[in-house]
């Protein structure tokens, strides 16, 4: 089971806040989140509904810088993006004018890596998420847990240390769901990085995490943290512990209207 | 109920059937009421003395005949083809200072700011409103004309560049972001694919805004070229020869936007599904 060393912080949040403008009104979106993530640990953010959660992955990925508040990689403090946080998206931002290949190789070619060495890491990947023989595909002619693949692909190729994903299977159907939440756990097993994954799907976070960390409604804030090393691996969706702490997590969620 | 045709065809299918051969056949039924149209307006027609509207065969003879006697030594397809290198030769200097003039004012707000205003101004001015000038500044030759085509077909080329440039998804920026791109990696691996198709758009615009504004400009003074064959055929009361024109341009024309349409096709060739 996970966790035999002692468990090493690799990221922490301290105070952060961020809030966004609509029609001229500012409103707090993450209201003083503090947390730490643990070295390889599969890590759910938990949230109701729509403000909060994307905010915090965007202030973590250093797409938007937090009003107030600092970040910690390995205990050093980091501004704006970093090589070493990379981020699977909600909306999958795939480019339409890259094939699949095209898509995967995108950050290593921004990095300067060669034609030669881009590729083979590229089809590592591509192999990895099961997308082999589609390397010429453009995104349009893929299905969506397709996609997904891809953009997962991307983000792993260029070798972070932590792996956000932000709601990324929000668009699916519930049976490519299912099949995509045991993909992900597959792909992390055999790859094994920080993953921070974000979803409002309860049972979801029950599946996938080892630890869940609860936030609340707008503004987000931490609620509580879950530990969910007791229920090991695999887990199914109808044993008695998982639908109990389903059911306790359900019980302490806010009601997103 | 469907055993009746013989084939296991529903009703829904039948339908469709029947639809895609109309859709097939309505075009044709359109072309041939064009020209039965004209065969019914060109009735009245008197060669000798000019009056009425041209023949078919009348049109027909004289397009022929643009080949055995040539105007200024030169037959229908040579006339297209002195159009034809004005344009390019305008729409080469459009595809590069036009892009890249549009990249530059739709991606940097400052020169945005700045270029605007005066852009806005010279393309609200008609291109032949500068023919007096141009003639004036530069005569008659080949360069004003093609100077002509410019001013008129350069402002669709920029605008379209500008909006696809001033537009690109926040979402393709943010990939850009997490992969740490530089500012130059931005514009030249996200902003400017994501814009091809707005670019391309402008390629097309001014393909056939240049197209319009040569048969102008000839029309205005020149001795060769498509539009000079139609203001020669109306100084000389010459119908058929300006129907010969009218005709020529047309088919230009759709030839024209038919090549643009494939170029793109080819070299954006993840455009074709999601159109």
């Amino acid at each position: 089971m996970p966790m035999d060393k002692k468990k090493q912080v690799i990221l922490s949040l301290r105070n952060i806040s961020q809030s966004f403008v609509v029609k001229n009104e500012v409103k707090p979106a993450v209201e003083d989140v503090s947390l730490d993530v643990y070295d390889n640990e599969f890590l759910v953010v938990l949230g109701p509904g729509h403000c909060g959660k994307t905010v915090l992955m965007n202030v973590i990925a250093g797409i938007e810088t937090p009003v107030e508040g600092k970040k910690y990689l390995k205990g050093e403090e980091i501004q704006g993006n970093d090589r070493r946080i990379g981020m699977v998206f909600q909306s999958l931002n795939l480019m339409p004018w890259r094939t699949v290949l095209g898509n995967v190789e995108f950050g290593l070619e921004l990095a300067g890596v060669g034609k030669k060495e881009r590729r083979a890491i590229s089809q590592k990947y591509i192999d990895l998420v099961r997308l082999t023989g589609f390397e010429h595909a453009y995104p349009h002619e893929l299905s969506g847990g397709m996609k997904q693949r891809v953009g997962i692909a991307r983000a792993y190729t260029n070798n972070p240390e932590i792996l956000i994903m932000d709601e990324p299977f929000g668009a699916l159907d519930a049976q490519t769901r299912y099949a995509m939440e045991e993909e992900v756990l597959r792909i992390w097993k055999e790859e094994k990085r920080t993953v921070v994954f974000v979803t409002n799907n309860i049972e979801e976070a029950v599946f996938l995490a080892d630890r869940i960390i609860l936030l609340s409604n707008c503004p987000a804030k931490v609620k509580q943290v879950y530990d969910l090393s007791p229920l090991g691996r695999p887990r199914n969706l109808m044993d008695s512990d998982f639908l109990r702490l389903r059911t306790e997590i359900s019980d302490n969620t806010d009601l997103a209207l | 109920m469907s055993k009746k045709h013989g084939l296991n065809l529903s009703k829904a299918e039948i339908m469709e059937h029947r639809l895609e051969i109309l859709y097939r056949i309505l075009p044709l039924i359109s072309v041939l009421l064009l020209v039965g149209l004209w065969m019914i307006a060109s009735r009245d027609f008197n060669a000798d003395v000019g009056s009425g509207f041209p023949t078919p065969a009348a049109v027909w003879d004289r397009t022929v005949r643009l080949f055995t006697r040539p105007v200024k030594k030169m037959n229908l397809i040579m006339h297209a083809l002195v159009s034809l290198r004005r344009i390019g030769l305008a729409l080469a200097f459009d595809w590069t200072f036009g892009i890249i003039f549009g990249i530059i004012i739709g991606w940097f707000p400052k020169p945005r700011a700045f270029f605007t205003p005066m852009f806005d101004a010279f393309r609200a001015v008609p291109p032949l409103a500068w023919i007096p000038l141009i003639t004036l500044w530069f005569g008659i030759g080949e360069f004003p004309k093609i100077l002509i085509v410019i001013f008129g077909s350069l402002a669709s080329i920029v605008v379209n560049v500008k909006a696809g440039l001033s537009a690109v998804d926040k979402m393709y920026l943010n990939v850009g972001t997490v992969f740490n791109a530089t500012p130059m990696q931005t514009l030249i691996k996200i902003a400017i694919p994501s814009s091809l198709d707005a670019i391309f758009a402008g390629v097309r615009t001014s393909t056939s805004a240049a197209w319009m504004v040569v048969l102008a400009a000839e029309m205005l003074g020149a001795d060769s070229g498509v539009g000079f064959l139609i203001s020669r055929g109306m100084d000389s009361i010459d119908m058929p020869l300006v129907l010969t024109g009218m005709i020529a341009i047309g088919i230009v024309g759709a030839i024209l936007a038919i090549l643009t349409q494939f170029v793109e096709r080819l070299i954006c060739p993840w455009t074709r599904k999601s159109k």
